[in-house]
């Protein structure tokens, strides 16, 4: 059985990759098998029946900026100028009974030490014994697979987004992925108050067939394809303030920034990040009068790919983006060689800002507020709400369970608690110190804690706060409150799909990827893509239109 | 001269091994004598030599023969976590689909129309080189070319396409020349057109000076006396290369194409792989890239299996059908027959 889910998020690996999957069929595709092969979903009332419930908590920091709920059920992050100088507990009684798990989650640090100081720190605020065990994350795609398939899984195991086909968790739901309905479904949750605090959107990507198996981590309440962004710093020297609202300005303020004899191109290719202001329906598949379509069918991704064309064409893109070469360091935008780029909204923090300033001191990121290319009121698709989801082992015993989600619960504490801060920075004089702008890890600290580890088990909704650079958390919280009221989930949003073997190489659509990026940066015509549609609808995709119809969206899930 | 069968009637413990008769190029064994040595006796002789090449067997065994098991995903819907032996048979399913995708037959022309042109472009450079080289007299001047000219080939390709792109891109050391001088750019990098030209010269610039040194050893054993008494008879200059150099080196050059025919499926996939965005699928995309996109990149390893098997197919062919030629032409090809 192929399994994707209908989102991507593939965080800050490969983030123009993951967009650039939004409008292809769909990326997260494997060639898989086994007796059944043939695919599913789950159905919206199976889902709503055993979808936790929600319960803001009480009891955690209190935000500079707090949650704004607007269109399609999204609820902006939190934002927190400062670390919070008191820190509020939020979980009271005993979490663990003595009991010893394992987890696995990827990390992109060195790999701790396996007994240390940080871990045992966390195990005595337990009352039990988790040991990580932190894969590297480059690999983490080819270690899992021989766990699963020796029949070896830990006890507790984190799966990225993004691998979710190469795991086929689809296929692990319920034979080897213990089922937490009973546990959390519906009224349950509210045993784990950190837990119940989790979006719903969140818990729907734990869901396989009407059951619910994860444990959401890192859940944004509004996570969206990204925006675009300029360099505020360079058009304040300029004097120039943008006021974009249509497609036309925007290209408008290109020519006036473009200076290639100065080396410097207004724009960095960003096709992707166009589809929003052109009405292009990301997730890859769209709804017209209750039938399922292909985003590739859409009349306005047209339109925006000749309207990319026009940029390139009239040399207002780097012609390096042009060439797709993505890498460098400082990249073209930090270096101020391009002014305006599209890019997730997770390139918009602290750790940008401290390149961009070593890059050019004064670097300042902007994102335009959101518009559409006719003026009219402008959509921003919302997509998959976690990226990151943990599974418990179904050879745990309902004890054993119960244990692991108090142990989750205690991971899920809000940003700024006693427990966040001792799971992410350790004990305090020995991992980390105390600034003025936030505890700052010590050479042990960076060791042992610089992985978040406990965070990929389970943890809060995701918050904004930029170590020493309020201003950006300012902007970025600003820029999600006027956002979210034109937010629009992108269809079959938070729903893992398994879709049948034969359809694989049909949903990758890797053919139709490249022939919009050729006819985006003027290589070729139009044409070029409607045929590579043409032939691609004809090779199954609209076979696989018609499965998606039959099994997704005729039984309500759309 | 033919040579008549090497000894094989002396018994071979005998025969020193260091005065073996000299095997002329042209001295095909006109009958090679059916040896009448036991296979006990030819292992004690050849021991050392057995054992010398184990490792390298071994090397061979587990990175180039076990690992041609894994073909068999290109007869099944593989899934790593079910392994070879679990995922789902689909027989010719894959190929089936393969044959009729349009993508494919294009990387499978592009690869050919690449091998081509890198074939009748860059083949001949090498030789070119080693033959200007060994004119030079100097040993200093000599070696100072040779670690100029080998330098590249340790470079990666990311460095060298890096380094077309910087002097020669969009951006580059030249177009930003040309447009402050008010003159129009030159599209090198991104020009499908000519994509197949820029890919033999950076190969050109990357790998030539590497690919002189068989040609060198090929020269030098040619030996001095020839060129004195051709010169001695009058030959001037151009008559020894004709008629001296060149038959010296053909045994070479033919065995260097035979190998170029194998490989000429290969035509440089991390070259295309980087480049492929440049100029876009139309003319980057060959069979090894396409493997990659539409096989380990769409998760689709079954599908990708029946690419590369094809194209190792056609490249036993190729190499089947180029050693037969050579062997027509009297040379002795991959081995002697």
């Amino acid at each position: 059985m192929s399994s994707t889910t209908a989102f991507t998020r593939r965080g800050f690996l490969t983030t123009s990759a993951a967009v650039g999957g939004a409008i292809a069929a769909s990326p997260l595709l494997a060639a898989c098998g086994n007796s059944a092969g043939k695919g599913g979903a789950s159905t919206k009332q199976g889902i709503q029946a055993v979808l936790p419930t929600f319960k803001p908590l009480a009891n955690g920091a209190t935000p500079d900026f707090p949650s704004v709920s607007g269109a399609g059920g999204a609820l902006t992050n939190p934002g927190f100028l400062k670390y919070p100088t008191t820190l509020p507990k939020t979980v009271t009684g005993k979490v663990g009974s003595g009991g010893t798990y394992t987890g696995v989650a990827p990390s992109w640090n060195p790999i701790p030490p396996a007994n240390n100081a940080y871990y045992d720190a966390v195990n005595k605020a337990l009352g039990a014994t988790f040991k990580p065990q932190p894969g590297n994350g480059n690999t983490y795609s080819t270690i899992i697979p021989p766990l699963i398939a020796a029949n070896k899984l830990p006890d507790w195991l984190q799966v990225p987004g993004w691998m979710v086909s190469t795991f086929n968790i689809g296929g692990l739901v319920g034979t080897k992925l213990a089922d937490l309905t009973p546990y959390l479904g519906g009224d349950a949750v509210l045993e784990y108050p950190n837990l119940a605090a989790i979006p719903t959107g969140g818990w729907q990507c734990g869901v396989w067939n009407n059951r619910l198996y994860g444990i959401p981590c890192h859940t944004d309440g509004m996570s969206t394809a990204g925006a675009l962004f300029y360099r505020k710093d360079v058009l304040d020297a300029k004097g120039i303030t943008p006021s974009v609202k249509t497609a036309a300005d925007f290209k408008a303020l290109g020519q006036e920034l473009n200076d290639p004899k100065g080396g410097v191109w207004a724009f960095e290719d960003s096709r992707v990040y166009l589809y929003q202001v052109f009405g292009v329906p990301l997730g890859g598949w769209y709804l017209e009068n209750g039938k399922v379509k292909s985003a590739n069918d859409h009349p306005q991704l047209l339109e925006c790919l000749d309207y990319c064309a026009q940029l390139a064409k009239a040399g207002l893109v780097h012609p390096d983006s042009l060439a797709g070469v993505s890498a460098s360091n400082p990249s073209r935008f930090n270096a101020g060689k391009t002014l305006i780029e599209g890019g997730g909204l997770g390139a918009w923090n602290d750790g940008d800002a401290k390149s961009g300033i070593a890059a050019k001191p004064g670097y300042l990121r902007q994102a335009f507020p959101l518009f559409s290319h006719d003026g009219s009121t402008p959509t921003i698709g919302l997509t998959g709400a976690s990226g990151w989801v943990s599974y418990l082992n179904k050879d745990l015993s309902p004890d054993q369970i119960k244990e692991c989600l108090r142990i989750a619960n205690y991971f899920a504490a809000p940003f700024g608690s006693y427990e966040y801060n001792l799971i992410n920075f350790g004990v305090e004089g020995v991992h980390y110190t105390m600034s003025p702008d936030g505890p700052v890890r010590t050479a042990d600290g960076s060791n042992t804690a610089a992985d978040q580890i406990y965070n990929f088990f389970g943890s809060s909704q995701q918050q904004i706060y930029n170590a020493g650079y309020p201003d950006i958390t300012k902007a970025t919280a600003e820029w999600y409150a006027d956002t979210v009221k034109y937010a629009s989930p992108v269809l079959f949003r938070n729903l893992n799909i398994t879709v049948p073997d034969q359809y694989s190489k049909v949903a990758a659509g890797t053919e139709l990827d490249d022939a919009a990026t050729a006819v985006a940066r003027g290589k070729q015509p139009m044409s070029h893509f409607q045929e590579a549609v043409a032939t691609w609808k004809s090779a199954g995709g609209d076979a696989l239109t018609a499965w998606y119809q039959t099994n997704v969206v005729d039984k309500g899930l759309s | 001269m033919a040579v008549m069968a090497d000894g094989a009637a002396v018994p071979e413990e005998t025969r020193p091994e260091t005065k073996a008769p000299p095997r002329e190029r042209e001295g095909r064994d006109p009958a090679p004598a059916k040896r009448q040595i036991s296979l006990r006796v030819r292992l004690r002789r050849d021991k050392s030599l057995l054992i010398m090449i184990v490792p390298t067997m071994l090397v061979l065994l587990v990175f180039n023969y076990l690992p041609m098991f894994g073909t068999i995903s290109a007869f099944e819907f593989y899934d790593p976590i079910y392994g070879f032996f679990h995922s789902n048979w689909v027989g010719l399913q894959n190929f089936n689909q393969l044959f009729g995708d349009s993508a494919f037959w294009h990387a499978f022309q592009n690869t050919l129309v690449l091998s081509l042109v890198q074939l009748i472009l860059y083949f001949p450079i090498p030789i070119a080189l080693a033959i200007l080289l060994n004119t030079v007299l100097s040993t200093k001047l000599r070696s100072f070319i040779q670690a100029v000219v080998y330098l590249p080939h340790f470079f990666s390709w990311v460095l060298v396409i890096t380094i077309f792109n910087q002097m020669l891109g969009g951006a580059g050391l030249l177009n930003q020349f040309l447009r402050q001088h008010h003159m129009a750019t030159w599209d090198i990098m991104t020009n499908g057109s000519t994509f197949k030209y820029l890919i033999t010269f950076q190969a050109v610039w990357k790998e030539a000076g590497w690919g002189i040194i068989v040609f060198l050893a090929a020269l030098a054993a040619i030996d001095p006396a020839l060129y004195e008494s051709a010169a001695v008879d009058g030959a001037g200059r151009w008559r020894r290369m004709w008629h001296i150099t060149l038959p010296g080196m053909r045994g070479m050059i033919i065995l260097m194409l035979v190998l170029r025919l194998g490989n000429a499926l290969n035509v440089g996939f991390e070259q295309m792989l980087i480049q492929r965005q440049a100029v876009g699928p139309q003319h980057a995309e060959v069979l090894d890239t396409f493997a990659y996109y539409y096989g380990i990149s769409g998760n689709n390893f079954g599908y990708g299996a029946a690419a590369g098997l094809f194209k190792g197919v056609i490249s036993l062919i190729l190499i089947f059908a180029a050693n037969k030629a050579a062997h027509r032409l009297g040379e002795d090809g991959l081995y002697r027959k």
